[in-house]
């Protein structure tokens, strides 16, 4: 298993994000404090992992007809157990992200990954890639949030650090407030992406010259 | 393709997808048994919260007793030395707001607190914020008494700016919540 | 009465302008960013979104209301949500193909993408957090469609001419386009003190 090039993929060549752009309606919602952007992330991940496995381990039980059906049942089983789960444990996180809890159903990275992975391969790679993928989410959100957070609200890790109020930056009257708005979140998403494909195209670049001074 | 093989193939998909339907139905039953209570159990805290601070210093809770619901409006009271916590559920601008109105003997508003609510961000959620704003807005609410309305509908309470509605339904709550006290004589 | 029909008035103020679904809440982004290059193609989705969110409106709140909270199986909302709408967008489309032809030409193509589209599911979530009755329910989502509708068809006509700007390289694409909605977001922010009462 070539873990590495999986996980290299995750995280910015195939980022589910920057790249394939699924997943966006969370993306912009509710990446305006770190704790957000990290707990959605990381339920994300959970969700991503055990719906893989699953799927990856009925791939050859569940008839091909009716397989988008049953992954989507599958999917919902487990969203429903997290948001279970976070509404007892949890409850200032089920609070803050929502409906964007229940809405990871229709997450398309979730059934984009069981479609595109899980159906044609076996459980490890399978929970291998749904790692991998998670990862890559949560990082694309929690650069997303750390951005948003600092612009906006001018605080580092809201909800999470510095007794819940999180450490402030920049002092009152100076972040710009539309940040953490809708507004800001299209913004700041329009640049992540702007940034991570100058990045692709660099590293490209530099593997084009490898290749060339092997030739 | 015969036509009972199409039967059976059918009756295949079906079954196969009801069995994972069902396994899922079975798993989440599990869970809602482990986290209902602790769901719960949060609930009920949030609402002491409330009740602690509509209510600072009151004692041992007690039922009221019967009392009016205001059309059912009123969905608990609590009784103590120092007076009643009433939870009403008014309308707002979207959806229900729950809210704690704490009454003295004398029937007057001890204090408010909003328990949940879906007001529009930066609108009607000012009435249950933690800012200068809505402290205020609150605020206004305590030593009132008898019939309330808001400004524009010629009463006393100062609207929030663009949240009327909202303003209006926290309004018409603590009316139920005085009058349900009230009712109890 | 008035205040019934106040909330009404309320419910279509919020989901078409002060709250829309795209713009503000997020809801529904993939098929904006997907079907947004030509305003027809923008049009026909919004179309098609807006008749089978009223559509799933009321069968979610008939399912949530009628059967899960007399069986007390709340929890099994979105398991039960997905799968009516899923059922839904299937059957409206057989319907479609069969009793109107000129409107399944029209909108049949973008039916099996709505199905993930997270403003369906959106909206009968919504309603159920809301506690709307049924009426509110189908009404919500009809108009929370329109609202849909509305910006798509907007960003379809700034995107088409934002394609022919020249933009630095790694900003070609998505992250433009992306700015661009931004902005849109922008103007949809100065609806935000709009009050009606």
């Amino acid at each position: 298993m070539n873990f590495r090039k999986q996980f290299f993929e995750g995280l910015l060549t195939k980022n589910p994000v920057t790249v394939q752009l699924l997943g966006m309606c969370s993306t912009l919602a509710i990446t305006t404090s770190l704790f957000n952007g990290l707990g959605m992330g990381i339920s994300v991940t959970i969700i991503l992992i055990c719906s893989n496995v699953l799927i990856s381990a009925l791939r050859r039980v569940i008839p091909s007809q009716i397989r988008i059906a049953a992954y989507i049942v599958i999917i919902a089983g487990f969203v429903t157990i997290v948001d279970l789960l976070l509404q007892a444990f949890l409850p200032e996180l089920s609070q803050s992200l929502g409906v964007f809890i229940p809405l990871i159903v229709v997450n398309c990275i979730i059934l984009g990954r069981a479609e595109a992975f899980a159906s044609k391969n076996g459980v490890l790679a399978s929970a291998v890639d749904g790692l991998c993928q998670g990862i890559g989410y949560t990082v694309a959100l929690v650069v997303m949030s750390v951005l948003r957070e600092l612009l906006g609200s001018g605080t580092f890790g809201g909800g999470l650090l510095g007794g819940g109020q999180g450490y402030t930056v920049i002092p009152d009257p100076y972040p710009a407030m539309k940040i953490v708005m809708p507004v800001g979140g299209f913004l700041t998403l329009g640049v992540v992406i702007a940034f991570s494909q100058w990045l692709v195209a660099r590293i490209e670049k530099k593997n084009k010259k490898k290749e060339a001074a092997k030739v | 393709m015969t036509k009972k093989a199409t039967a059976l193939y059918v009756l295949r998909l079906s079954l196969t997808l009801f069995l994972i339907t069902a396994l899922v139905a079975a798993a989440l039953a599990g869970v809602n048994g482990i986290t209902a209570p602790r769901i719960a159990a949060e609930k009920e805290r949030k609402t002491q919260a409330a009740i602690e601070k509509v209510l600072p210093g009151g004692g041992t809770l007690v039922d009221p007793g019967s009392y009016d619901n205001q059309g059912g409006l009123v969905s608990r009271v609590f009784a103590s030395d120092a007076g009643y916590a009433v939870e009403v559920a008014p309308t707002g601008f979207d959806g229900a707001i729950t809210m704690m109105v704490g009454v003295s003997r004398d029937g007057k508003v001890l204090d408010i607190s909003i328990i949940s609510h879906t007001e529009t961000a930066g609108l009607g959620a000012v009435a249950a914020a933690d800012t200068p704003d809505g402290e205020s807005f609150r605020a206004q609410f305590r030593g009132l008494s008898g019939e309330l309305s808001v400004k524009k509908d010629g009463g006393t309470v100062d609207q929030l700016s663009g949240a009327t509605v909202t303003s209006r339904g926290v309004t018409r709550g603590v009316s139920a919540a005085l009058k349900c006290v009230a009712s109890l004589g | 009465m008035t205040t019934y029909v106040q909330t009404l008035l309320g419910i279509l103020i919020s989901a078409l302008l002060t709250e829309n679904f795209i713009l503000v809440k997020f809801y529904g982004i993939c098929p904006f960013m997907g079907v947004s290059k030509k305003i027809d193609t923008a049009l026909g989705m919004g179309m098609a979104v807006t008749f089978v969110m009223a559509i799933a409106s009321a069968a979610c709140w008939a399912v949530y209301n009628l059967i899960l909270v007399k069986l007390n199986l709340q929890y099994m909302q979105t398991v039960a949500f997905i799968l009516v709408i899923a059922a839904i967008v299937q059957v409206v489309e057989m319907f479609l193909k069969k009793a109107v032809p000129s409107l399944y030409k029209a909108l049949g193509i973008y039916l099996p993408l709505i199905t993930t589209n997270c403003a369906v599911l959106g909206a009968a979530l919504v309603n159920v957090q809301k506690g709307y009755d049924f009426l509110q329910s189908v009404f919500f989502g009809a108009c929370g469609g329109l609202g849909f509708t509305l910006a798509i068809v907007l960003f379809a006509s700034v995107r088409e001419r934002v394609e022919k700007a020249d933009c630095p390289a790694c900003f070609k694409g998505f992250p433009i386009t992306l700015i661009s909605a931004g902005l849109l977001a922008l103007a949809f922010m100065g609806f935000s003190g709009l009050k009606l009462f």
